[in-house]
């Protein structure tokens, strides 16, 4: 690339290079510990795991050096944190998964460079949020689809193609998060205004507010629909935030919280499923030998780990059903204690706090909206989740961002986070800490036109 | 929007601020609640997953040990008893959920590697993993406590062996007893069901007989009352009893019998090693309530046993306002019947303290405990518990038991191979009252070699059947405690 490397630039990403070394030297140690606490040896096949280590950093720091030059410097090195973490608990728990694991994190980051490489005019993207609402509105559906989708663990949202199963409703999100970004962007001012008088009340014109409604509507009713309550919370939540920032109107906030307390009510009354998510919320001994024993069991293991945890590769957390899953924050807060726990609290605050701190510094309404809903999936699916895990509000299941076992969360998660770290570079690229260069698309364009001029200069004429 | 996104965030932070405060509760404020709630296994889990030593006899056999399991089990270990139920009485079990018994209970420490010693010892090992568990090692001889099973069968009683100059143990077998196998299963409802069977059976298969419980000794009590009139000079070896078959003792009407109603009577070796009951009746009321009740005390009867294993009954006699108040009791009970019950175990310790010129040694079991590395954690030395008679009466004592081998009640059964003399004493215990099918206890104490003693036994077959009711402690016991201190000598 010809970018002029401008000190900002240089110093983020030498900043985000240590950070990341750092994140590599945390993940390595709790690998080793793991090993020497559970089996006692070093483990074997250290050396395949540090190679393997280096490249998925080494290729995301360069990936982002590369493409994102002036992004924030925290977002990456706390997700490969994150996902290191995560990757130590799993080969802990299952080899097996933590091969899979590996393959995942390779894809991950290689979804992650791509996503720099073939965005790298975010803005673009806001024409067309309609693509990708028919795009998500497709993913949230496949598992429906007969023969293609299937459940597991009560939820049906799995699809299975061939050899590879996955749950396209992780990358459902990221669309819609786009959709939603680009519809409000275009349209917030006109639903702010609320134009249309009904009685006393002035309320936005039904033509801006109602695809709006309509596209949430369908893909809360779908999620609800699957049994995948966690999804569903989520997206009420990224739906109300988005609408709530666009349009700086907390009425809008107060009638979502609203529909929020009517919808949650009504599903508690209609669904089995829901009451009893409630019930062992309330108290999971009450149901010890059915499905409060998940949470029983994720009780005693944060107990067990206390203040300074047992230990990696010291605890018992197999005993926690989905420990690699839903429930790996309760074997991490055994085995690394409340240190632990609060460390993963800590790192998504910091992806929240970067997420947020993108989102306003960024002048284009669409670039704001878009980093404010990628920050509030991150951040709301971590809190439901260990929420959940933890008794803060009733358990619905859902992965944790980066660290839980599972290719789909993972790839979409690498996916997000290189949406966001492309709105951070291009607003520093806006605010001139860096220079505003051609992308590889542009100066291809450009080298086209230059070609055609030198073969027909006369056009060039023509349109002067 | 800056402005509502400034307040989401603050939002969010809340949002987890409320979680770091949940974890607190969960982690720090609840720990203990959590640790201690009955469904938690996790403790139990870690002690249960963790590798420990093994149990061995003074022969080096393994009698508890851990194995592997293979990978995907839900314990690392599995607790194994290599040699079936022949030493559950002595190992115990190491249950999940069911805790642990005998010396997998009171050695538990050494065994999981959790001593202090183990622990300063085992801090370099630290990081390397090397297991820190110790060993226990038994006074118990393997051939003699398999000597003991096979020669008691499947008849319902004890066989106990000491070395007399230390109070080891040298064997203790009690039958019916249980496979201990059965017990430390993973399955913890399995391990709940077999431990509710074998409470509820006859027979008690899990207490360990031998010296938890305490049965009516019959006339083997009479060396105790010999010893206590030797000693107190009331009689001699030279002292005589007329010929009677019974005895009309103060306060009754109710005559004390001989054994079969026969004719007994003679000089001190004569009544002994005919087993008279009168001459040890009027005996024990001619030395009172006061000194009788002394004597038993001197022997530790009325006393837990300070054995090394859990729970040891104690043997009873009676006080002596009870005595002073029922004479005749008193002269039945100086031959070993009425209230009075000992336990097998400390029979053995009488017969032992005989053996070793009057002193009776704290029984072990435990003979030495060993770290990982082999090193000595600690090695019982034994120790006097009691000195219940003076040398010269344990001597002549000695002598009267050898006529009861030569001579007497023995003479049938208790002549060992290669010409070795033993001295002994049976009894046979009544359980029935008078016109009642007979019931009884058929009892041996007995020692070898008599001129230099190395092991001291004890056999009690419980009166459960019509077989050992009818017979004596002579003809059903001696044979016992010959054939297993015949395996005993031959070492």
């Amino acid at each position: 690339m010809t970018n002029t490397y401008s000190d900002i630039a240089a110093r983020r990403r030498s900043t985000e290079f240590r950070l990341v070394l750092m994140a590599g030297v945390i993940t390595a140690g709790a690998y080793t510990l793991a090993s020497l606490g559970q089996n006692s040896v070093i483990p074997p096949r250290i050396l395949p795991f540090l190679a393997a280590l280096l490249l998925v950093l080494m290729s995301a720091h360069i990936g982002v050096r590369w493409l994102a030059q002036g992004a924030d410097s925290t977002l990456l090195p706390v997700a490969t944190l994150l996902n290191g973490i995560g990757y130590v608990m799993i080969a802990r728990l299952s080899e097996r998964l933590a091969g899979l694991q590996t393959t995942w994190t390779f894809v991950g980051v290689a979804a992650f460079i791509g996503v720099l490489f073939v965005i790298q005019r975010v803005n673009d993207l806001a024409r067309y949020k309609w693509t990708f609402f028919f795009f998500g509105a497709g993913l949230l559906l496949l598992p429906m689809v007969p023969g293609l989708g299937f459940s597991s663990g009560g939820a049906r949202i799995w699809v299975s193609i061939g050899p590879i199963n996955f749950q396209p409703g992780e990358f459902a999100k990221v669309a819609l998060a786009l959709f939603f970004a680009g519809y409000l962007a275009e349209n917030r001012e006109l639903i702010a205004a609320g134009t249309w008088k009904v009685g006393r009340f002035y309320l936005p014109e039904p033509r801006h507010l109602l695809p709006l409604l309509a596209a949430w509507g369908f893909s809360v009713v779908v999620m609800v629909g699957q049994k995948d309550l966690g999804s569903s919370l989520l997206f009420f939540t990224l739906f109300i935030v988005m609408v709530w920032v666009a349009t700086e109107k907390t009425s809008f906030l107060v009638i979502g919280l609203g529909l929020f307390a009517t919808g949650a009510t009504a599903a508690y009354f209609m669904f089995d499923h829901v009451q009893t998510r409630v019930a062992i919320w309330l108290d999971p001994w009450s149901r010890y030998q059915g499905k409060g024993y998940q949470i029983a069991q994720a009780m005693y293991a944060l107990g067990s780990g206390g203040v300074g945890g047992t230990g990696l590769g010291l605890g018992d957390p197999t005993r926690i059903p989905e420990a690699k899953n839903d429930f790996i924050f309760a074997a991490i807060g055994e085995e690394l204690g409340l240190f632990g726990s609060t460390a993963i609290l800590i790192a998504f605050l910091l992806m929240i706090g970067a997420g947020l701190r993108t989102a306003m510094r960024t002048t284009r309404p669409f670039e704001k909206l878009l980093a404010v809903g990628l920050t509030t999936i991150l951040g709301m699916q971590a809190f439901i989740i260990i929420g959940g895990v933890i008794r803060v509000v009733p358990l619905t299941g859902i992965t944790l961002p980066f660290v839980s076992y599972g290719g789909s969360s993972l790839v979409a998660n690498y996916v997000l986070l290189a949406l966001l770290i492309r709105v951070s570079d291009s607003s520093a690229r806006r605010l001139g800490e860096i220079a505003d260069s051609a992308t590889f698309g542009e100066r291809f364009a450009t080298r086209l036109a230059q070609r055609r001029v030198k073969k027909h200069p006369e056009e060039l004429e023509a349109m002067s | 929007m800056n402005q509502r996104i400034r307040r989401f965030a603050v939002l969010l932070i809340v949002l987890y601020v409320i979680l770091f405060v949940q974890l607190n509760f969960i982690q720090v404020g609840k720990k203990s609640t959590l640790d201690a709630d009955s469904r938690n296994t996790r403790q139990t889990v870690r002690d249960y997953n963790d590798p420990r030593g093994d149990i061995t006899t003074s022969d080096g056999v393994v009698i508890a040990t851990s194995v592997r399991n293979e990978a995907g089990s839900e314990f690392d270990w599995q607790r194994t008893y290599p040699e079936g139920d022949l030493y559950s009485a002595i190992t115990g079990y190491f249950t999940f959920g069911y805790g642990a018994t005998q010396i997998e209970k009171v050695q538990n420490d050494v065994l999981a590697g959790r001593t202090i010693e183990q622990q300063i010892k085992g801090f370099g090992s630290l990081f390397s993993g090397q297991d820190t568990t110790g060993t226990v090692k038994t006074t118990i001889d393997a051939d003699i406590q398999q000597a003991a099973k096979a020669a008691l069968g499947n008849r319902e009683g004890s066989v106990v062996v000491i070395e007399p100059s230390t109070g080891a143990v040298k064997a203790m077998w009690s039958w019916p007893s249980y496979d201990t196998n059965l017990v430390a299963v993973q399955d913890n409802e399995l391990a709940g069901d077999v431990l509710n069977y074998l409470g509820e059976i006859p027979g008690k298969p899990l207490l360990a007989n031998a010296y938890q419980e305490r049965y009516m000794p019959g006339s083997t009590f009479k060396v105790i009352t010999t010893a206590a009139a030797l000693d107190d000079g009331l009689i001699a070896k030279e002292s005589t009893w007329t010929d009677e078959n019974e005895f009309l003792p103060p306060q009754t009407t109710d005559p004390i019998q001989n054994y079969g109603y026969k004719i007994c009577g003679g000089d001190l070796p004569e009544v002994f090693r005919r087993s008279c009951n009168t001459p040890f009746a009027r005996t024990a009321i001619e030395l009172g309530p006061e000194k009788m009740v002394a004597a038993a005390d001197r022997f530790g009867v009325g006393q837990a046993i300070p054995f090394d294993l859990p729970r040891p009954a104690s043997s009873q006699f009676g006080d002596v306002d009870y005595f002073k108040q029922n004479l005749p009791l008193l002269g039945i009970g100086g031959f070993g019947q009425g209230n009075t019950q000992m336990v097998p175990l400390h029979m053995a310790m009488v017969a032992a303290s005989i053996a070793h010129g009057g002193v009776m040694m704290k029984p072990f079991v435990i003979g030495a405990t060993y770290d990982h590395a082999g090193g000595v954690l600690q090695r019982t030395a034994p120790t006097v518990w009691k000195t219940p008679m003076t040398p010269s009466t344990a001597s002549l004592l000695t002598e009267l038991m050898v006529g009861v081998v030569n001579e007497g009640t023995a003479k049938c059964c208790m002549s060992l191979a290669n010409g070795v003399q033993a001295a002994a004493k049976t009894g046979t215990a009544q359980l029935n009252a008078a016109g009642e099918p007979e019931r009884s206890h058929a009892w041996i104490i007995a020692f070898a070699p008599a001129e230099a003693p190395k092991y001291a036994i004890v056999v009690m077959l419980k009166g459960t059947t019509a077989e050992i009711s009818e017979g004596t402690g002579g003809t059903l016991a001696g044979p016992v405690a010959k054939k297993v201190l015949d395996v005993a000598l031959a070492q």
